[in-house]
């Protein structure tokens, strides 16, 4: 089911399956873009971000961005763009409610600026997205309870924001604020590489090039923030990866594995079973 | 919206376990966090899906326990029952187990509307 939704207040909300590219545009409004089938590819400047169903990406406004569509699955994109006077009075009620939901001064200085990288969609997020879609999808037209959706998206994305950003920043060691920042700012390159290319061999000297790092540094730090190394992360986000394909495609567990990334089964087998305490196959038929 | 917890207060809270398990014949379900930011012990009763909260009594806490409503979606059952006029002591809230809204009768009688949520 496809809908481009305007509210009243300028909010608006698009739900469809893509399979086109978009050429270069501007970002009107601050928006959060999901899918929840396939994986969709952004380009903002030189970078190339993909994401996917375990994935979000937010976009500033005034972000230039081309996106495109290069799945053999049918891609369903959803995205949300709060209105700038919608983003103000959610911030400002916030910022009187709860000072530790949001710090703008993080933000680099610029106070409507976020990171625009891309952020795990978990939590309470995951469950607002989920419920406001199924409204959507069955029709509702209640623009009030619309927006009581989007309010507490926008609580749960900031919520995740201080989990992601603040909280991983303070974890590394470093005196100086500003260099927590522009570090984590970095690993946040190094963290969307991962989940851009977690089905492709990937070296640590390329990760480092990528975010602007020697590979010590970013060692040393990434484990700081994430408490996994970039090996670790790279395992568990494939691993997660592969979850979804168990679940939703029918492809053997051979293809799983060399669609996620990795170039041995029995491996593949006994890292799952670590992590999920179960098999493949066991998993594939309780889901 | 269907009744998911009563909850019971109690000064003693194993004497009240016992009552329940020995005298009752229930099984223990669980521990939670689910009200008061207090740890409480669940009952499984034999109504499924409905469960008792046994809650230690503070001596100063005079509060009515809330009659729990579990729901599947929090905020559209809010937004439903406050068109229909209901008043709610707050907006939903989030806690650790999900997220939840209280509100009261004409009699005083209060309710906690809650979605509960696995984070897992």
């Amino acid at each position: 089911m496809e809908y481009l939704k305007i509210l009243k207040n300028n909010n608006v909300i698009y739900s469809g399956t893509r399979s086109h590219k978009l050429t270069l545009q501007s970002n009107t409004d601050f928006s959060i873009k999901f899918v929840f089938s396939g994986n969709e590819n952004y380009s903002i400047g030189r970078r190339n971000l993909s994401i996917y169903p375990d994935s979000f990406l937010i976009l500033n406004k005034g972000t230039n961005y081309s996106s495109a569509v290069d799945c053999a699955l049918p891609v369903h994109s959803f995205s949300i763009s709060f209105d700038e006077k919608f983003m103000d009075d959610f911030k400002n009620c916030w910022q009187l409610k709860d000072d530790t939901l949001l710090k703008p001064n993080y933000n680099n200085g610029q106070e409507n600026e976020f990171s625009e990288t891309i952020y795990p969609f978990k939590g309470d997020l995951f469950f607002n997205i989920k419920h406001l879609k199924y409204q959507l999808d069955h029709g509702v037209q209640d623009e009030i309870l619309i927006n009581e959706y989007l309010h507490h998206c926008l609580i749960s994305y900031f919520k995740l924001y201080n989990e992601e950003i603040f909280q991983k920043a303070e974890r590394l060691n470093f005196l100086n604020r500003s260099t927590k920042i522009e570090i984590l700012r970095r690993l946040n390159l190094a963290k969307e590489y991962l989940y851009t290319n977690y089905n492709q061999n990937i070296s640590l000297g390329d990760l480092a090039e990528y975010s602007c790092l020697s590979v010590n540094h970013l060692l040393r730090t990434f484990k700081q923030a994430f408490y996994l190394t970039p090996h670790q992360f790279l395992v568990q986000l494939r691993l997660q990866r592969a979850q979804v394909l168990l679940k939703n495609t029918d492809y053997p567990v051979n293809e799983v594995v060399s669609l996620i990334g990795f170039e041995c089964p029995s491996s593949f087998i006994r890292l799952f079973r670590e992590h999920f305490q179960t098999t493949p196959l066991k998993y594939r038929q309780s889901a | 919206m269907n009744i998911k917890y009563i909850p019971i207060y109690t000064d003693d809270v194993e004497k009240q376990l016992l009552f329940f398990t020995e005298k009752l014949g229930l099984e223990i379900y669980g521990c939670k966090n689910i009200l008061f930011g207090q740890e409480c012990t669940i009952i499984k009763t034999r109504n499924p899906g409905v469960f008792i909260l046994v809650l230690k009594q503070a001596q100063s806490n005079t509060k009515t326990p809330p009659i729990i409503l579990n729901t599947d979606d929090c905020l559209n059952d809010y937004h439903s029952l406050k068109t229909a006029g209901i008043d709610f002591y707050n907006e939903p809230e989030y806690s650790p187990i999900g997220l939840g809204a209280e509100f009261s009768d004409p009699s005083g009688n209060r309710y906690l509307l809650i979605e509960e949520r696995i984070y897992s």
